[in-house]
């Protein structure tokens, strides 16, 4: 009868029970909205990073990361080659050379990273060939560079325009080569586009005069979220002359912002539970004033104080939770379209490129979210009830039922 | 058997910072079945000793004694217990939960005693026709006439069988002939179940029925045994 009676009051004041309802709702859709905008944001971040180059291992020579020295290249790759082909965590792995230098056209030059790659290989590691905007993807030939918007914009180069690259060789000269461009990229992120081309592996070996030698293999496993598993295996496969590295190593910079995006995170949501709690303490307040002398006569029959406190816990519980309950379901519904095709954010296109976020935003909504949203708000909504339900056991009888 | 007993007591109260005493020194003593009515102009304390009485109050000196246990020594736990147990109150203002029905009103008090649904139910059912308000059982207090709700509460006082029925004021807000139809049915219960009922009144209607008078006169009181 408990929960009747709590439930009832709960309909005795339809309008108030209403905003309190509808408050709930609308702080959870403010959650699932601003969790579901930073967890695709989040997502998208590391997508973009690892897609774009980063891959989910790599493994070079030990201390090429620090030191990325064209003579850093690996020892003895075949082995290495051998121990990915076996490892069956490992879905597709591409050779590269990585290294420094300069790009020149006609008109600038600038700094880039030279990359070589196997054309066929890299498309299963990387997003490079379906970010091309404009040509083609490497074939294999000889003297093609595939290069970034941003960066032909900076040489104010066309498709088809000759550009010269210099780079340090592996015998301490300078190595050059004249590439024709045969595609233009555009990848989420413009610092990306300014610095990074490609050029075939067999092209890059040759300028750099390191025969069959490479720096890199980048790996894709089935799951990157056992991308630390993988690799502790394989560091313990290999010698101590390899270092494996797993995207979370190579990105050091976009885990501690990911998980500065989760403790501000954070913080929106309790700012929006501080909200919730101070309309929820507003109302049961109004509801135990407006029921002083009910309360005083439930006082009078024997109702302890422990029922009464519980009874007003119960009313704020059960509207909590059911303005949870229609809010997650509410914001799950409202996230598929969104999450299906993305938000335009062109406005702030260029502060999110820079940011490896492209200009349309897809939010993302995990079970978590969900799980924690229908624990934290009931129990926001009790801690709210917890001042007015201690003020009305605080009521004596004998002054509680004579209040007008 | 004594029921109820009182000894020296005071109750002093302040007004605007004033201190008023209510009660001067109250020595009573009412017994088993008895039908008391505690009559007084307004201001006279009447209410005041109802409420120490039944143990919604406490006195500023002196002490009072159901059967033979002192309320001063209970806990606030234990006196909502003991008012769940042994007392039954009717209010001027009938004091009915609006939210519930009034077999859900009376059934509350056996609620909270954890009687099962099915045993109140059929209780306050049952009492409800013996107050020939059988038909008023699912409806709420907002749809019925002040006379029927006061009969629910009645009903709500005397469901869980208790030793003391307090009625302050009962018939205050009724006509002559619903407050008449009222005395005669707590007079019916007083008899038939042997519950012991204080009245406090200036009612006439209520003094007239009145077994056992005590006239309270500037906190202090004459017991007048009709």
């Amino acid at each position: 009868m408990l929960f009747k009676l709590a439930w009832r009051n709960i309909w005795r004041n339809k309008r108030r029970s209403f905003i309190v309802f509808i408050s709930v709702i609308v702080g959870v859709n403010a959650m699932l909205f601003m969790d579901g905008m930073s967890n695709g944001m989040l997502s998208q971040i590391l997508f973009n990073e690892i897609s774009l180059n980063v891959s989910h291992i790599q493994i070079h020579k030990n201390g090429f990361t620090d030191n990325k020295m064209v003579q850093n290249y690996m020892p003895d790759y075949e082995n290495v080659e051998k121990i990915i082909i076996t490892n069956k965590s490992i879905r597709y792995y591409s050779k590269r050379i990585v290294t420094f230098g300069l790009l020149s056209s006609a008109a600038n030059s600038t700094g880039i990273y030279l990359n070589g790659i196997e054309p066929e290989n890299e498309q299963n590691v990387s997003r490079i060939k379906s970010s091309i905007i404009e040509g083609k993807y490497l074939s294999g030939n000889s003297g093609e560079i595939v290069i970034g918007k941003k960066l032909a914009e900076k040489l104010q180069v066309e498709l088809g325009d000759k550009v010269v690259a210099l780079a340090n060789t592996s015998d301490g000269s300078i190595g050059s080569d004249v590439f024709r461009i045969v595609g233009i990229y555009k990848s989420p992120s413009s610092e990306f586009d300014k610095s990074y081309v490609y050029i075939p592996i067999t092209n890059a070996q040759t300028m750099l005069n390191l025969q069959n030698k490479i720096h890199e293999f980048a790996i894709i496993t089935n799951n990157y979220n056992s991308a630390n598993i993988i690799r502790d295996k394989l560091r313990e496969t290999l010698s101590g002359s390899y270092e494996v590295l797993s995207y979370e190593d190579l990105l050091p910079f976009v885990i501690i912002q990911l998980d500065m995006y989760k403790e501000s995170l954070f913080v929106i949501n309790l700012i929006i539970s501080l909200a919730l709690i101070f309309g929820i303490i507003n109302s049961m307040l109004m509801s135990v004033f407006e029921r002083i002398r009910e309360i005083g006569v439930l006082m009078s029959i024997g109702m302890r104080n422990g029922k009464i406190f519980l009874m007003i816990l119960i009313e704020a519980f059960t509207i909590g939770t059911a303005g949870t309950i229609i809010g997650v379901i509410s914001g799950y519904l409202i996230n598929i379209p969104f999450s299906t095709f993305g938000i335009n954010l062109s406005v702030f296109a260029q502060s999110l490129e820079s940011f490896a976020v492209g200009a349309i935003l897809y939010p993302k909504l995990s079970v978590e979210n969900f799980v924690m949203i229908l624990l934290m708000i009931p129990l926001i909504s009790i801690l709210g009830a917890l001042y007015p339900a201690y003020k009305a056991i605080k009521l004596e009888p004998v002054y509680a039922i004579r209040y007008i | 058997m004594e029921i109820i007993k009182t000894e020296n007591l005071k109750k002093t109260y302040k007004d605007n910072g004033v201190p008023v005493n209510a009660l001067r020194g109250i020595n009573l003593i009412i017994n088993k079945g008895e039908h008391v009515v505690i009559a007084g102009p307004s201001g006279s304390g009447k209410t005041t000793l109802l409420n120490l009485l039944g143990a919604l109050d406490k006195p500023t000196e002196g002490r009072i004694f159901f059967k033979g246990e002192d309320f001063s020594l209970k806990t606030k736990k234990e006196l909502s217990d003991f008012r769940l147990r042994n007392l039954g109150f009717v209010f001027q203002a009938y004091n009915l939960i609006p939210v519930l029905s009034a077999t859900e009103n009376i059934e509350f008090s056996l609620m909270l005693l954890g009687i099962p649904e099915k045993e109140r139910r059929a209780k306050s059912l049952k009492l409800l026709e013996e107050l020939e308000i059988a038909d008023l059982a699912y409806k709420r207090p907002g749809e019925m006439s002040g006379g029927q709700q006061q009969r629910v509460a009645v009903a709500r006082a005397i469901v869980n069988n208790p030793k003391l029925v307090l009625a302050d004021e009962p018939t205050a807000n009724l006509d002559s002939k619903t407050g008449a139809l009222l005395l005669d049915l707590m007079d019916k219960m007083n008899v038939e179940k042997n519950i012991t009922f204080i009245f406090s009144s200036h009612d006439q209607l209520v003094i007239e029925r009145a077994k056992r008078l005590l006239l309270l006169k500037d906190g202090l009181i004459n017991d007048q045994n009709n």
